[in-house]
């Protein structure tokens, strides 16, 4: 996998200091020039980014700390200090929604990143179907996630899903429909997401793999090293940088999961499946209670901020290897 | 990875993988190719318990669902929101991308990383200050809100994607273009830009997807007159019971133009799935 290839290539800019005093000026001009068109070029993209980014996020901040409602009467954005955030404290609901969440993503993430491995490792020895194959599989991952989440609900529809009757075929009685109790419910949305995604670990090992220098196998087979050996100590290590920026873009946006929620299972059986963005999305948009909907929210980037710090860094080390 | 020896029997090998390959891949889609072939049959094939793979097909569920039931301004108003935004994203972020990828810096580090900040925020964090101001601004329900919403992640992803790309073409060439007497927007415009046509059009195509595929925002900011496809087909789960040949028709609507896109920037799957972090081939 290369990191933007040409970024070694490209040399820095020239930082002027050349000889003669004339070129000096000249160069110096240039550069107050480049200011110019820097603030040009990137000047409206950080503009409109500010005005509808960093703004609403200033104003979630200020929401936060209020007691809002669009609906509620007598709410009117009245001042409150921290006593959205002291709710949160002790808000049992939010903190199984965390709890549903952290099961999602850390079973979904896992399941993918090992049938993800398994099948890129196959497809990449694969002589003949790779392309074909591989087109199929990007296939889930595009389509539109409320679609996919309908496509499921349809599936497992207790009384005529395909699924539902080839389940029952192969002896798993789902006895009254598998997103009509809480735990098959959630497996069935785990399963759904790993279906959609296991394909992006596949790619992402396939273009992995591509990238690994040939010696080491070499090595390896001189050796008389055995075809597990030689997958568990020298191709799974010199994988591993690629499975982690694979792993960490999933857990990002397995975090914020919503659409296949919302359309599967509604976050029910009870709230079996109601995830952190599904329950912020009722607090919000079904109890009208605004204000604590945007203490969550920030709760919740500040949490993801930090794991996108971790994102960029692995990013830039990678960078600085390559 | 080494290639097979020649077998001698490699026809049947190639045969037999082909079928096995073939089972397996229909089983993978079947929920989707379920999904198309339910969308051709009658009310009555479609709730009968044991599946039926055989059927005479009927448009009746896309004749209901598109000319009666109005999911026709939906499909026009998901290719309005899709559109414009996918427009504005590339208008706004283009030129940051490319200035982003002459110049490196303390500034421009910290804007990337903003940027990416940007596009892993969730969408549930973003809506409820969108959703409020833009009723305070009247515009609630409008294409404007829910366009200006799409931009929060579309111009991060611009900006991400298109950098790559133009780090990929060298610095050599913008100065050759400057010493004829080109100027910087000159050199950019008509040098560099056509260079990275592929590139700008894959770059559009997944801002269109995005925007084509996003819900949450167009759930809570559209009105009935301006809702998406996703956000109106749940509408079709009614308390008096759901229409699943309709939404099977309207789903496969949803989703037949989004496969033919990415299968036209199938190379740059990577690329776009990653927003440009990484860069694949």
């Amino acid at each position: 996998m290369s990191l933007s290839a040409a970024e070694q290539v490209t040399p820095a800019p020239p930082s002027g200091g050349r000889k003669g005093g004339s070129r000096a000026v000249k160069a110096r001009s240039q550069r107050q020039i480049g200011r110019w068109e820097r603030v040009g070029f990137q000047g409206p993209s950080l503009l409109v980014l500010v005005l509808i980014v960093l703004f609403p996020l200033i104003y979630s901040v200020s929401l936060s700390l209020q007691s809002y409602s669009l609906v509620l009467p007598g709410r009117t954005g009245q001042w409150v200090g921290l006593e959205n955030f002291q709710r949160i404290l002790h808000d049992s609901d939010f903190f199984h929604a965390v709890g549903v969440t952290v099961i999602f993503v850390v079973c979904a993430v896992t399941l993918e990143t090992i049938l993800g491995t398994v099948v890129g490792v196959m497809l990449d020895r694969l002589a003949r179907f790779r392309r074909a194959i591989t087109s199929l599989l990007l296939l889930p991952m595009i389509t539109t996630p409320l679609i996919v989440g309908l496509m499921f609900n349809f599936a497992f529809n207790a009384q005529f899903g395909y699924l539902t009757w080839v389940m029952a075929r192969i002896g798993l009685d789902p006895n009254g429909g598998v997103l009509n109790q809480g735990p098959t419910a959630l497996a069935a949305l785990i399963l759904v997401d790993v279906w959609e995604w296991f394909p992006f670990i596949a790619l992402m090992v396939i273009a992995g793999l591509r990238a690994l220098p040939t010696s080491p196998f070499e090595a390896a087979s001189i050796d008389g090293a055995s075809t597990f050996q030689t997958y568990r100590y020298i191709m799974l290590p010199m994988l591993k940088p690629v499975l982690v920026v694979a792993v960490l873009f999933r857990a990002t946006e397995a975090i914020r999961e919503f659409d296949k929620v919302y359309i599967l299972t509604g976050g029910g059986p009870g709230s079996a499946t109601t995830v952190n963005d599904l329950y912020q999305y009722r607090i919000s948009f079904l109890n009208w209670d605004l204000s604590y909907g945007a203490a969550l929210g920030l709760v919740t980037f500040a949490f993801v901020l930090t794991l996108c710090g971790v994102l960029y860094r692995v990013l830039t080390r990678n960078e600085a290897q390559l | 990875m080494s290639t097979a020896s020649v077998a001698p029997s490699r026809r049947i090998k190639t045969g037999l993988a082909f079928v096995v390959f073939g089972i397996l891949a229909l089983a993978y889609l079947s929920p989707m190719i379920w999904m198309v072939l339910s969308s051709f049959k009658h009310r009555i094939e479609i709730f009968e318990s044991t599946p039926q793979l055989t059927f005479s097909p009927t448009f009746a569920n896309y004749i209901e669902a598109f000319s009666t039931k109005g999911f026709g301004g939906n499909l026009k108003n998901s290719l309005i929101v899709a559109t414009v935004s996918s427009l504005l994203a590339l208008v706004i972020g283009v030129p940051a991308a490319y200035s982003l990828s002459r110049h490196r810096g303390r500034f421009q580090g910290t804007y990337l990383l903003l940027l990416l900040a940007a596009r892993l925020l969730p969408a549930i964090v973003l809506s409820v200050p969108l959703f409020v101001l833009a009723n305070k601004l009247g515009v609630g329900g409008s294409y404007f809100a829910v366009i200006v919403a799409h931009l929060t992640f579309s111009i991060p992803f611009t900006v991400w994607m298109m950098r790559g790309f133009f780090l990929a073409i060298p610095q050599s060439l913008d100065e050759a273009a400057q010493l004829d007497g080109c100027s910087m927007f000159g050199a950019f415009i008509r040098i560099i830009l056509p260079l990275t046509a592929g590139g700008l059009a894959a770059t559009a195509i997944f801002c269109f997807i995005n925007s084509w595929n996003e819900f949450l925002f167009a759930l809570i900011l559209t009105g009935k007159s301006t809702a998406t496809l996703p956000v109106a087909v749940p509408n079709l789960m009614t308390p008096i019971g759901t229409f699943w040949g309709q939404i099977c028709a309207v789903g496969t609507v949803t989703v037949v133009p989004v496969l033919i896109l990415a299968f036209i920037v199938q190379k740059y799957m990577i690329v776009g799935m990653t927003g440009g972090a990484l860069a694949g081939d």
